[in-house]
């Protein structure tokens, strides 16, 4: 129980003890306050065997507190750190414990001993739960074309299946910490959420991702940017797909919605209003006021906009990416071309 | 003289008056988007929403639209703006639509205009025009017997995918004809309806074959440079590789090998040992069977059976979790046919031009521009060419929708 907190019966041990956060000992809080902090700068909590009344209540509680900072990127990391200690100790267990957590998410998972030629299998994985866990991962061994798959089982080893327990575990405390609205935790407990805030800002700077520099480098697109770009600008027509992934693309590198218009001008069929209306959408002007994302590189080689890897492709699965890593190495070599 | 939209506007109301009954509604019709095209304006109404079958048939018979679509997703709230509506799940959906498929017709029967030069042309639509570059074109579009023949293919090979591979049971999946060059399958179980759609588009990447490699299918070298791949009755993609790899070695031209990438040298092995590859599939396969054609050959080539093995889905249609799909038993505005819905287990004998009629009486004078040779039911029409008919009344209204003809008669 202390080694998955996330278990349901691990919950039904902290409901039946019935704390409130008021009167937590001081012993749970340090270990709630200690798993964030874990968290935050090692990417991982650890797993030191200890008293079992301290580890398991610790875990809502920081759970609670990560949630109060209602900080997306300090959500993130702590559940992350958590899966990943998850992940370490699936490694040891057997099969039955395994099954049991998996059963404890409601996963639809037989034990098996199948041989497909040289390799040997010990689950079968239903493929609702399977796709549930791996859209995050970008092995190709994790797409399901590349699986084995009979009568919506997905054959998997002991390895994997604990690899993917751990995303559902990361999942999990996830969701728990997605909560809506402000809530106010007691005095001693918010004076450790603000001590832990004030230890990641400086630790944040390194993580986030730098914001893109003013001007678009027409040098620094991907392929398939640069290929819709060009055919955009000749008065080529696009997919609905191509039009979205190439005006979304051009608004996160900065490109105002104005300056995206005028590239659709050159279209035989252009039509202002509508055109505005699409482009103002993307980029988060009306309606649901998000700002979309260019879709990632699978996605676009799924609905054939992809034309084709390069070198720098390869290596990664985002357009943004490409343009944030080609960037990089041209700007060591100034100037460049800009639109 | 009764002008052609407000005939087939008529048509489309006695159709909806008669026959409500058998319109089926969506499972949970309540938490279901509408939306109606109007026959004359051509205008979408969307984001409908009805409490029951009783207030949508009522609403058909006033409105009679020209075509009825309703959301693939169950919504709290479907008749609110997309953003509020309230995405509870969504069917699994699949299209295959003659448009998408190569078809050994070459779409022959299609005609395009240019939408700048007004050049016309016929087959598949050039990417541009060959006169003057531009890139927009109208288009008329035919239903052809081998398009609506590939289609179907298409469809058995999905339904047997979503069968064996993905478990699903007859009673789960629900397919229909469209009642114009495609097949829709839905599937409702309760365990796919909250699948997102990265989820999705990797169940489409499945279908497709997309990402797909032969390694991961038993494709590969072993220790001591032994070739090994899959068997024919394997199951899954292995035996679909096998498969497909064995139907295009059956018949790939030395040209074909070719255009695959392979070197000459290995096209000219692989058509010289054509009987031993053969013979070779009654044990191991022909991976491994002969010399001078290495593991990274034959991954080209099972590459390129698996391709065959593939049934060619729309992809949007599928990753699109919000999507309005035709409501079955009711018209399409482009045919005047209805669509269908088609038994699963006994698809090849499901003859699209005679079960999707939806007028069977009487007859209508036309005066038809132009028209190629057409089946439908057991009888079979043209070519017309500038042509006054009398003709039973689908195929009258086939060629009304089609924009080919128009009425010549007092009604």
């Amino acid at each position: 129980m202390a080694k998955y907190p996330f278990t349901n019966e691990a919950a039904e041990y902290v409901r039946e003890l019935d704390l409130k956060i008021e009167d937590m000992s001081e012993p749970i809080l340090t270990r709630a306050e200690q798993r964030i902090e874990e968290a935050l700068l090692n990417a991982l909590v650890s797993t030191h065997s200890r008293n079992d009344e301290i580890e398991i209540p610790s875990f809502p509680v920081a759970v609670m507190m990560v949630a109060s900072t209602a900080d997306t990127l300090v959500k993130k990391r702590y559940a992350l750190a958590e899966a990943k200690r998850v992940s370490l100790l699936l490694k040891d267990e057997s099969t039955e414990t395994i099954t049991k957590l998996a059963e404890n998410f409601n996963w639809k998972i037989k034990l098996v001993k199948a041989a497909v030629e040289e390799q040997t299998y010990n689950f079968t994985l239903h493929l609702t739960d399977f796709l549930k866990n791996t859209t995050e991962f970008h092995e190709k061994k994790w797409k399901l074309v590349n699986r084995t798959m009979l009568n919506g089982d997905v054959y998997l080893t002991k390895d994997e299946t604990a690899r993917l327990l751990a995303e559902e575990a990361r999942r999990h405390v996830e969701k728990k910490l997605d909560v809506k609205g402000k809530f106010e935790l007691p005095e001693n407990v918010a004076e450790r959420v603000e001590r832990l805030k004030q230890m990641f800002a400086t630790q944040r700077g390194k993580i986030q991702l730098e914001e893109f520099p003013k001007g678009v480098v027409i040098a620094a697109f991907p392929p398939c940017i640069k290929s819709m770009y060009d055919g955009l600008r000749s008065g080529h027509h696009l997919s609905h797909i191509g039009r979205f992934a190439l005006t979304s693309f051009l608004i996160n590198i900065g490109m105002t919605a104005e300056d995206v218009i005028n590239l659709y001008r050159s279209l035989s069929d252009f039509n202002e209003r509508l055109t505005r209306y699409q482009v103002e959408h993307i980029a988060g002007g009306r309606g649901s006021r998000t700002r979309y994302i260019p879709p990632r590189c699978d996605t676009l080689r799924t609905h054939g906009v992809c034309t084709g890897m390069d070198e720098i492709c390869r290596g990664l699965r985002h357009p943004l990416a490409y343009y944030r890593r080609k960037l990089r190495t041209i700007m060591a070599k100034v100037p460049v071309e800009r639109a | 003289m009764i002008e052609t939209k407000t005939f087939v506007r008529n048509e489309f109301s006695e159709y909806y008056q008669k026959h409500s009954s058998s319109i089926q509604p969506p499972t949970q019709i309540e938490k279901r988007e509408f939306g109606f095209l109007i026959l004359k304006e051509r205008v979408m109404i969307r984001h409908k929403g009805f409490k029951n079958v009783d207030d949508l048939t009522k609403f058909l018979k006033t409105l009679v639209p020209s075509d009825v679509y309703y959301s693939s997703a169950y919504y709290e709230k479907p008749e609110e703006e997309m953003e509020e509506k309230g995405w509870l799940g969504a069917d699994l959906i699949f299209d295959i639509d003659a448009d998408h498929i190569p078809t050994p017709c070459a779409k022959i029967h299609d005609t395009w205009v240019c939408g700048n030069c007004g050049t016309v042309g016929k087959g598949i639509l050039p990417e541009k025009c060959p006169a003057c570059g531009e890139q927009r074109f109208d288009e008329k579009t035919w239903l052809c017997e081998v398009c609506l023949e590939s289609a179907k293919v298409e469809t058995i090979k999905l339904i047997d995918m979503l069968t064996r591979d993905f478990g699903f049971s007859s009673k789960e999946m629900s397919l229909s004809f469209s009642g114009h060059r495609g097949y829709h399958l839905h599937v409702k179980s309760k365990e796919v309806q909250t699948l997102d759609s990265m989820a999705r588009k990797e169940i489409v990447d499945y279908i497709l074959g997309i990402g797909l490699e032969t390694g991961f299918h038993g494709l590969e070298e072993r220790k001591s440079r032994v070739l090994v791949g899959p068997s024919l009755d394997d199951s899954g993609w292995r035996g679909r590789i096998a498969r497909g790899t064995y139907e295009f070695l059956l018949t790939a031209t030395p040209e074909e090998l070719e255009k695959i990438g392979l070197k000459k040298k290995v096209v000219d092995t692989l058509t010289q040992h054509k009987e031993t590859i053969l013979e070779s599939w009654k044990e191991k396969g022909p991976w491994g069977a002969i010399k001078g054609v290495d593991v990274e050959n034959w991954r080209t080539i099972a590459q390129r059976g698996a391709e065959m093995q593939s049934a060619k889905i729309d992809t949007v249609v599928t990753t699109d979790i919000h999507r309005l799909i035709r409501l079955t038993n009711t018209l399409h505005g482009k045919t005047g046919l209805k669509k269908v819905e088609v038994p699963i287990t006994n698809i090849e004998r499901f003859d699209p031009l005679k079960s999707a009629i939806a007028f069977k009486e009487g007859t209508v004078k036309i005066l038809v521009s132009d028209a190629p040779e057409f089946r439908l039911g057991d009888q079979t029409y043209g070519p017309y060419k500038n042509r006054q008919i009398e003709l039973p009344t689908a195929a009258a209204l086939l060629l009304l929708c089609k924009g080919v003809a128009e009425v010549k008669e007092e009604k």
